[in-house]
């Protein structure tokens, strides 16, 4: 459930990271993308998202400035954060119906992890949305997904900067553990309020035979960061390593 | 007069030149090559009669083998190779094409006089025997741990207890008398058309099975049990479907075993018999999974618990894939079969 990688490691949003720097070194033409309608869609798409998110980094700015103090920058920025973020379940879809190469399975997993932690624990225990750990995923998955939007935006168009296509391969060096530690701290910090009201937890006896513990689930979607965060994080390493080496190459040809 | 072929064997990722069979029969089948490859890397330890070179590297093509001792007469593998016995081979004629037979025959392959075969390592594999023992004894063992409420599920003060709702017990006895016929079934009943299977399945499998078991066991034997709502007649039907079901389950197998004698690999389309639960046959093409779903719905109604309806729910998906597979080869294979089967559903699905 390690959210804070989330999307960073989906493979391709309309345009693969990894199939256009392949394709433009071998010098041939991706074999079949969207059709132009599709494409349309997805430049739209992926136009509005790389908007809604600068919405968000602008909102956080303002109010810092407006305040003096990065704490509870949260309530600034909540609606635009929620709306934005579940609007990434589209992805999901665009997976589904096969217009996006990626996995439908792994991109569900990705955003249903991010969407789960808005709001089943950030929207539902008010106690945490004060915690500056809210602040780091945050401005993590802000920075990542503006620049991860605009690379599927620029790749769709076929004029992907360099700047844009380094900065998705580098910056999550640093941004992917940020975001994981407010996940991290954010569960933490709501766990006991949780047990305290019971929140969404279900008690034997019930006619279902049927109980849930969600301090419990919570527990274990933090242990299973411990597996799956260095995986993610190895993945764009190598990813890194493959994509900018070919450019690089690449530039060094012309 | 006969042709040898020769055949070449190449890793299907490295494209590395494993093996060289020179002069092969034309009638030898892939699994005779699979020994055949088999043997050539068992036979390589070497019997330090000389010094082993191994500098002219993978790609010299005049070895027999690459990767190989380069002195002249010795094949010693470097110590790394695994043992790649013909159950874990999977050798095919395009490196990314379907893997080939065991019977397929090499003159009938679109060969000349040189065959080259892409191999690829399929990992250790396990007798589905083993792997169907392992997951059904399981369930049965960790049902009962927790029918019995031994230490450390429930709370101390109910180590041992029993519980005061007669359909507690009644659920008890179906879900062990359920995983028996299975582990009777797979030694007695069953014959697998396919030897093996790689060895993470165990590990996934188990997890399924075993897991789920607990799951459902730790609710129904819980001392909070809540009985079913429409009480003993609720439990009653349920007990119905959930024996039928077995029944019928059962005699699809049998049937199934009746169509394949022992030791052939010949399929036939298997069609209703004197037995009446056979009958379902008429119209789905895999009864036993229909009869196996109704098994569980069965039990979850007796039990009313959540988790039940779950475990069933999941596996009517799983087998829903396979008897879709089992359809789609039935219809593959058979220009005549019976167009009103489905896979699973009568006239749905």
């Amino acid at each position: 459930m390690a959210a804070a990688a989330a999307t960073a490691a989906t493979k391709g949003n309309g345009a693969g990271g990894g199939r256009v720097g392949a394709g433009e070194a071998a010098g041939t033409r991706k074999k079949k993308g969207p059709g132009p309608l599709a494409t349309a869609y997805l430049v739209i798409y992926n136009v509005v998202m790389t908007a809604g998110w600068l919405v968000i980094a602008v909102g956080l700015v303002r109010a810092y400035l407006a305040k003096g103090s990065y704490h509870s920058l949260y309530y600034s920025i909540e609606k635009p954060l929620k709306f934005f973020q579940t609007g990434a379940l589209l992805e999901i879809l665009h997976c589904a119906i096969g217009i996006v190469p990626s996995s439908v399975v792994l991109t569900s997993f990705q955003v249903m992890s991010r969407v789960f932690l808005i709001w089943a624990v950030t929207h539902s225990v008010k106690e945490v949305q004060s915690e500056d750990s809210v602040l780091l995923f945050v401005i993590a998955w802000t920075i990542t997904e503006i620049i991860r939007y605009s690379f599927y935006t620029f790749s769709l168009l076929n004029h992907l900067p360099y700047l844009i296509k380094w900065a998705r391969y580098t910056l999550f060096i640093v941004l992917y553990p940020m975001g994981v530690s407010g996940e991290l701290l954010t569960i933490y910090a709501a766990l006991p309020f949780v047990r305290q009201a019971g929140l969404y937890s279900i008690s034997l006896p019930n006619k279902y035979n049927f109980s849930f513990d969600y301090h419990a689930f919570l527990i274990l979607v933090m242990i299973s960061y411990i597996p799956i965060f260095p995986q993610l994080y190895f993945h764009m390493i190598h990813q890194r390593r493959k994509i900018l080496s070919h450019t690089e190459e690449h530039k060094k040809f012309e | 007069y006969k042709h040898r072929i020769q055949v070449e064997i190449l890793d299907a990722k490295t494209r590395e030149k494993l093996c060289f069979l020179d002069k092969v029969e034309p009638q030898a089948t892939i699994a005779e090559i699979k020994n055949l490859f088999t043997k050539t890397r068992e036979s390589k330890e070497c019997h330090n009669e000389h010094d082993h070179s191994f500098g002219q590297g993978p790609l010299d093509g005049t070895r027999s083998c690459a990767r190989s001792c380069q002195a002249e007469g010795c094949d010693t593998i470097l110590p790394t190779d695994p043992q790649w016995y013909p159950a874990r081979q999977s050798l095919r004629l395009d490196p990314k094409g379907k893997s080939l037979k065991d019977e397929d025959v090499l003159q009938k392959l679109p060969v000349g006089t040189t065959a080259t075969l892409y191999f690829r390592d399929l990992g250790a594999q396990i007798s589905w025997v083993t792997v169907f023992l392992t997951e059904y004894a399981g369930p049965l063992f960790i049902y009962l741990l927790f029918y019995f409420r031994v230490p450390f599920i429930y709370g101390h003060k109910y180590d041992f207890t029993s519980s005061r709702h007669t359909v507690v017990h009644l659920a008890c006895t179906c879900h062990s008398l359920h995983y028996v016929k299975r582990l009777l079934e797979t030694l007695f009943v069953h014959r697998f058309s396919h030897g093996t299977m790689p060895l993470r399945n165990i590990f996934k499998n188990c997890t399924y099975y075993w897991g789920f078991a607990a799951w459902m066991a730790y609710y129904i034997n819980h001392p909070l049990y809540t009985p079913p709502t429409y009480g003993a007649q609720q439990v009653k039907l349920a007990l119905a479907i959930f024996v039928i079901c077995q029944l019928g389950n059962f005699s699809i197998h049998m049937a199934l075993r009746d169509l394949r004698p022992a030791g052939s690999k010949t399929r036939k389309i298997p069609y209703p018999t004197k037995n009446p639960f056979t009958w379902l046959f008429l119209l789905v093409s895999c009864p036993n999974y229909t009869y196996e779903v109704g098994s569980w719905i069965g039990f979850a109604i007796m039990t009313q618990c959540l988790p039940v309806a779950l475990f069933s729910l999941v596996g009517f998906t799983q087998m829903t894939i396979w008897a879709k597979g089992k359809h789609r080869s039935y219809l593959k294979e058979f220009r005549d079969y019976p167009p009103l089967r489905m896979p699973i559903i009568p006239f749905l699905l």
